[in-house]
């Protein structure tokens, strides 16, 4: 496997949770970052086969759609579980993370000042049922006793969440010792306290 | 490899409709509990349901919802998930993409009005050029290998969803039409549409005339299909 290469913009974005795995996996890897004007000129975008980025590389595997590269990492690093079974529940847990990073996205990009203190009061009911699962499960991880590609998409989401409103996971315990959990793994740590990770805003549009 | 009988609770069609085409692909044998919309409203099934929605399904004593979580579990199960780890990571990207389009088709069924139709049509080509150009370079006739992937049918039945609602009673004389170099998108389809129609006797592949029983909103069907879109040798969605 490997190397790997990440092409995308100067953003967290739906690259931050593959960058927080691969941290947290030992890997390295190559950002290629992509200037927004330059990407309106249409070069590079008329190569990617959806028009869009992230574009992943590893070797000479191309790949595109950032739950397909997290998938791909999954396997890669034995983070899909133990099992077909426990693989099922990741893949389902990785779909509910994604539903609610998509509300989150809608969001940020179109309802941000007119919507922002309504999607803050909804967050408890879309939480919960992460809580619930998280708190059923014990072991400090969604599904089995390791990290999944599941979880640290979860864990970046929440992060995302955090800066949208500190108190956010004040009334779901699991989620906030998760988090603290997963922030202090010492690879995880040390690339959250990066440069690399610290320079780049998490949103194109500046707002979070 | 047997495969535990799977009971799936859903409403009529929508999103599970392409867990069933797969599953009767594969012959795989699986009860199904179809709750309606008042059922949905009136039981206490909502708040049982990990993100409070349906399907539901349940293969032995492992229960899982979203529908893409259940298509990569039945995929991994009947060996519709490439022949290695590379073809699986093509086949997730391909179905990520699919699904994009998707949720744009379902976000487009939902709106209030028919002002996002033209749009809608118009991105179309563009949005099917992927599939197109990935189908015509492949040696086989799939999207990923040579073999039908669990993907696959979830192209299918957008595809075929496209059909009725670009030539139906959502408006007529739509003047869209797409590329002619749709002949592998096309192709499949027709393959895929044939597989249906012998999979389901008696279900045709093609909407039945009106007048119809009310159906859900999530899959409006035209009450009347033109003469033309059932040409065996143009689809529907190809028609100007």
């Amino acid at each position: 496997m490997g190397p790997y290469t990440i092409t995308y913009f100067g953003v967290r974005g739906r690259c931050g949770a593959m960058r927080i795995m691969m941290a947290d996996q030992g890997q390295e890897w190559k950002e290629i970052l992509i200037d927004f004007a330059d990407w309106t000129k249409g070069d590079l975008k008329a190569s990617c086969v959806f028009g869009q980025l992230p574009k992943f590389e590893d070797g000479g595997l191309v790949l595109y759609q950032s739950n397909a590269i997290l998938r791909h990492l999954g396997r890669n690093h034995d983070a899909y579980g133990k099992d077909g079974k426990e693989a099922a529940l990741i893949d389902m847990m990785c779909d509910g993370v994604e539903d609610l990073r998509l509300k989150y996205v809608k969001m940020i990009y179109q309802e941000y000042d007119t919507g922002k203190d309504q999607y803050i009061k909804d967050l408890p009911n879309h939480l919960d049922k992460f809580e619930a699962v998280m708190a059923k499960n014990k072991t400090g991880f969604l599904v089995g006793n390791k990290p999944s590609f599941a979880d640290y998409g979860l864990f970046e989401v929440l992060l995302n969440h955090l800066v949208l409103c500190s108190s956010c996971l004040d009334t779901s315990p699991s989620l906030k010792s998760f988090v603290e959990k997963m922030s202090a793994r010492p690879k995880i740590k040390a690339f959250l306290s990066s440069d690399a990770y610290k320079k780049l805003p998490i949103n194109g549009n500046g707002k979070q | 490899m047997y495969l535990n009988r799977i009971s799936m609770v859903c409403a009529l069609t929508g999103r599970a409709e392409v867990i069933r085409v797969m599953l009767k692909d594969q012959g795989a044998e699986f009860d199904e509990k179809v709750i309606t919309m008042e059922m949905w409203k009136e039981s206490t099934l909502k708040a049982s349901c990990l993100f409070g929605q349906l399907p539901i399904f349940e293969d032995g004593d492992l229960t899982l919802y979203q529908t893409n979580a259940i298509r990569r579990h039945l995929a991994r199960k009947l060996g519709l998930y490439g022949k290695d780890q590379r073809e699986a990571a093509l086949i997730d990207m391909m179905d990520e993409a699919i699904q994009d389009l998707l949720n744009k088709y379902v976000k487009l069924m939902f709106e209030k009005d028919d002002s996002g139709k033209e749009g809608y049509l118009k991105a179309l080509p563009t949005d099917l050029k992927p599939f197109e150009k990935t189908l015509s370079g492949d040696k086989g006739s799939f999207l990923v290998g040579d073999k039908v992937h669990s993907l696959i049918f979830s192209n299918y039945h957008q595809r075929r969803q496209l059909a009725y609602t670009v030539h139906g009673g959502r408006g007529k004389g739509l003047g869209v039409v797409l590329d002619l170099d749709f002949s592998c998108t096309h192709a499949l389809f027709l393959s895929l549409a044939d597989l249906l129609s012998r999979l389901r006797p008696g279900d045709p592949a093609d909407p039945p005339p009106s007048p119809q029983p009310p159906l859900p909103a999530c899959l409006p069907l035209p009450p009347e299909l033109p003469e033309e879109a059932v040409c065996p040798t143009q689809p529907a969605c190809l028609l100007s």
